[in-house]
């Protein structure tokens, strides 16, 4: 059985210390002030060797920031995952030796997209939000190895507002910055995190896609072992796609409607 | 270049949105557009949009801003080709592969970046501009001082939202939609998710998010001064009346700032009229402050329905006026028309004809024609409504 390549997202110190022996696993640490919705290492204390994560939309103050940053990241700082394409103009106007990966969470659906992205970047984030079939076309087409969300709970969605301080300034409560969100009628659920840069929603259950794991042109299989941290060494390590423990495939299996009047018909 | 820019949601919006000021409208054609719901323009029908628009020396933008999937790139350059063919004015694009395949088709479309792409920083504008967009449609998450700094490091035509719904989220960072429902909201067919209601962990409160609606009425003439081109208001699936409506009071608003003769009565009037009109409550979002509880609702789907549009003038004629009915109204109400050309004038329906001349007491059905006295100088396309603010009061 292959090794793949897995990019591990950094959600605590623990992890570091459970993987760093593992040699088919890269770090990627969230960065303090460019993240929603994820813990954070300030650039100091990232000392393993590892890719920074910097999934917020960027305002120009922010982009002043990176710009400072960027003159100062240490050796080992091997890569960077990023959303905002400020970021992207930024790096390509720069020197900078280290792997560029474009995220842009939910946009990178379909492979002539991607391609021209490849353009200017080492690799590219295919949208989690697509079938597996649409995945696999991708990694055929793409004309660099890409990297597929393989594992945990997916951000479906990024708001600027903070969504719980509101709700607890407006009835005097004192929900949490993590909580459950059941919607009222359906019953379905959703986790919703906030931090000082506004709200993120995740999923419930997180999305297995280990299926992934088997797949060609693949440059990392991403995990997010937000909310699961005490279980996530299993479900790397696992040889099967632990689907009877973990059922939950997201939008994988089913396109999305896009014209409702033809899916009426 | 400024510009008041409309939504039209049919040939008729469109040709309202004109009518009542609007310099541009956007819509939807025949594939790759977001609001599935929307009656988008088939071939035809934006054959005859761009016509009435150039006529007219206006604009027309159609937006191809969905998020292309595998399956849709195969007829994108063809569907490109047929718009560049019909002549309109610019596509607005999200996804790069509609802006690569302009540029190296050479097909001649001026490309405006949709707000989907939300953009915050001139850094990401800089990007967009390489690849040749002409235009930006920022974020509306974007601040005063967002703007004002990319306009000074870009220099490109900015374009940004003063009215109608917002999401929650930043644009295109949303799938509840898919994920609850199956629609997919960038691709049209978003359920508005964040407008239901929920529990949040045990919880009394019920827990929403839905945003109030944006109106920047009162920081029109600050958008101006930094450097905003474009002044776009929401709403492709928004009725007739609110089209005329909110149009028309922007479009006096800037008139009004380019000639400096704007009175802060003048904003007063329009933002009540503006808010009113929107059955929801509307306030500047976040151009002034990061949005806090009171930009939000906390009673689910908050909407107000009202019954103020009246009717549409047909025709003068004969000193009577002939109103085609929109809702109920009888002797004895205040109304008011107003028009492009038409200044605000409050009239009190003494008398009401029915189309065979013969008095009657009420306009009680959809659509039925009436007749009433001509007391002063309307146009047809003029609009009645229910008298509810008096500008007066504002002086």
């Amino acid at each position: 059985m292959k090794k793949n390549n897995i990019l591990l997202l950094v959600t605590n110190k623990t992890l570091i210390t459970n993987f760093k022996k593992e040699s088919n696993i890269t770090f990627l640490f969230p960065l303090e002030n460019f993240c929603i919705g994820l813990p954070t290492f300030a650039l100091e204390n990232i000392k393993e060797e590892g890719y920074i994560f910097l999934n917020r939309i960027l305002d120009n103050t922010d982009i002043e920031k990176f710009k400072k940053i960027i003159t100062k990241l240490p050796k080992n700082i091997k890569g960077i995952v990023f959303d905002d394409l400020g970021i992207l103009n930024v790096l390509i106007k720069s020197n900078l030796k280290i792997k560029k990966i474009l995220f842009l969470n939910h946009l990178n659906s379909n492979y002539q997209s991607i391609n021209y992205y490849l353009d200017y970047v080492d690799s590219v984030f295919i949208s989690s939000d697509i079938t597996i079939n649409e995945t696999k076309e991708i990694l055929k087409k793409a004309k660099k190895p890409l990297v597929v969300f393989t594992f945990g709970h997916v951000n479906i969605m990024y708001s600027r507002r903070t969504l719980i301080s509101n709700y607890n300034n407006h009835f005097k409560e004192n929900v949490p910055n993590t909580a459950i969100l059941q919607e009222k009628i359906t019953n379905i659920p959703f986790i919703i995190k906030e931090d000082l840069y506004g709200t993120a929603i995740y999923t419930k259950e997180p999305f297995n896609a280990l299926e992934y794991r088997h797949l060609d042109n693949i440059l990392f299989n991403f995990i997010n072992p937000l909310f699961l941290e005490n279980d996530i060494e299993k479900i790397i390590k696992s040889p099967t796609n632990l689907d009877d423990i973990y059922p939950y495939k997201y939008l994988s299996t089913k396109e999305t409607i896009y014209k409702l009047k033809e899916e009426e018909k | 270049m400024i510009e008041l820019l409309a939504p039209a949601g049919s040939l008729e919006k469109l040709k309202v949105a004109y009518h009542y000021g609007a310099d541009a409208v956007y819509l939807g054609g025949y594939n790759y557009s977001l609001r599935a719901n929307a009656q988008n323009f088939s071939y035809e029908e934006l054959k005859e949009a761009t016509q009435i628009a150039h006529n007219l020396s206006k604009k027309i933008y159609v937006t191809v801003n969905i998020l292309l999937h595998n399956k849709e790139i195969s007829g994108l350059k063809d569907y490109l080709q047929e718009l560049e063919k019909i002549g309109i004015d610019a596509v607005i694009a999200s996804d790069i592969v509609v802006i690569k395949c302009i540029k190296e088709n050479n097909i001649n479309l001026e490309v405006h970046l949709s707000t989907q792409a939300s953009t915050l920083n001139y850094e990401a504008a800089l990007f967009y501009k390489n690849l040749g967009v002409k235009r930006i449609v920022l974020a509306r998450e974007a601040s005063k001082e967002d703007i004002k700094i990319i306009k000074e490091k870009t220099a490109l035509d900015l374009e940004c939202f003063v009215g109608g719904a917002m999401c929650t989220s930043f644009s295109g960072k949303c799938v509840l939609s898919n994920v609850a429902t199956g629609r997919d909201s960038n691709r049209g067919g978003c359920a508005q998710i964040c407008r239901w209601s929920f529990n949040i962990n045990d919880k009394k409160e019920t827990f929403t998010m839905t945003p109030k609606d944006l109106n920047m009425a009162v920081y029109l003439e600050e958008m101006l001064n930094i450097g905003v081109n474009s002044f776009k208001i929401e709403g492709r699936m928004r009725s007739i009346y609110y089209i005329a409506t909110v149009v028309y009071e922007y479009r006096k608003l800037l008139d009004k700032i380019i000639n400096h003769t704007l009175t802060k009565n003048d904003i007063l009037y329009s933002n009540d009229i503006i808010n009113r009109c929107a059955n929801r409550e509307s306030t500047p979002q976040f151009f002034d402050k990061l949005p806090t509880e009171k930009e939000q609702y906390y009673l689910g789907r908050d909407e107000v329905s009202n019954q103020d549009f009246l009717g549409i003038v047909l025709e003068i004629k004969d000193n009577k006026i002939l109103i085609e009915q929109r809702n109920y109204f009888k002797i004895g109400d205040i109304v008011e028309f107003f028009g492009p050309k038409t200044e605000p004038i409050t009239y009190k329906i003494h008398k009401i004809y029915d189309e065979n001349m013969e008095n009657i007491d009420i306009a009680r059905h959809p659509r039925m024609k009436v007749y009433l006295e001509k007391e002063m100088n309307l146009q047809p396309g003029d609009i009645m409504r229910l008298k509810i603010f008096d500008k007066n009061n504002y002086l």
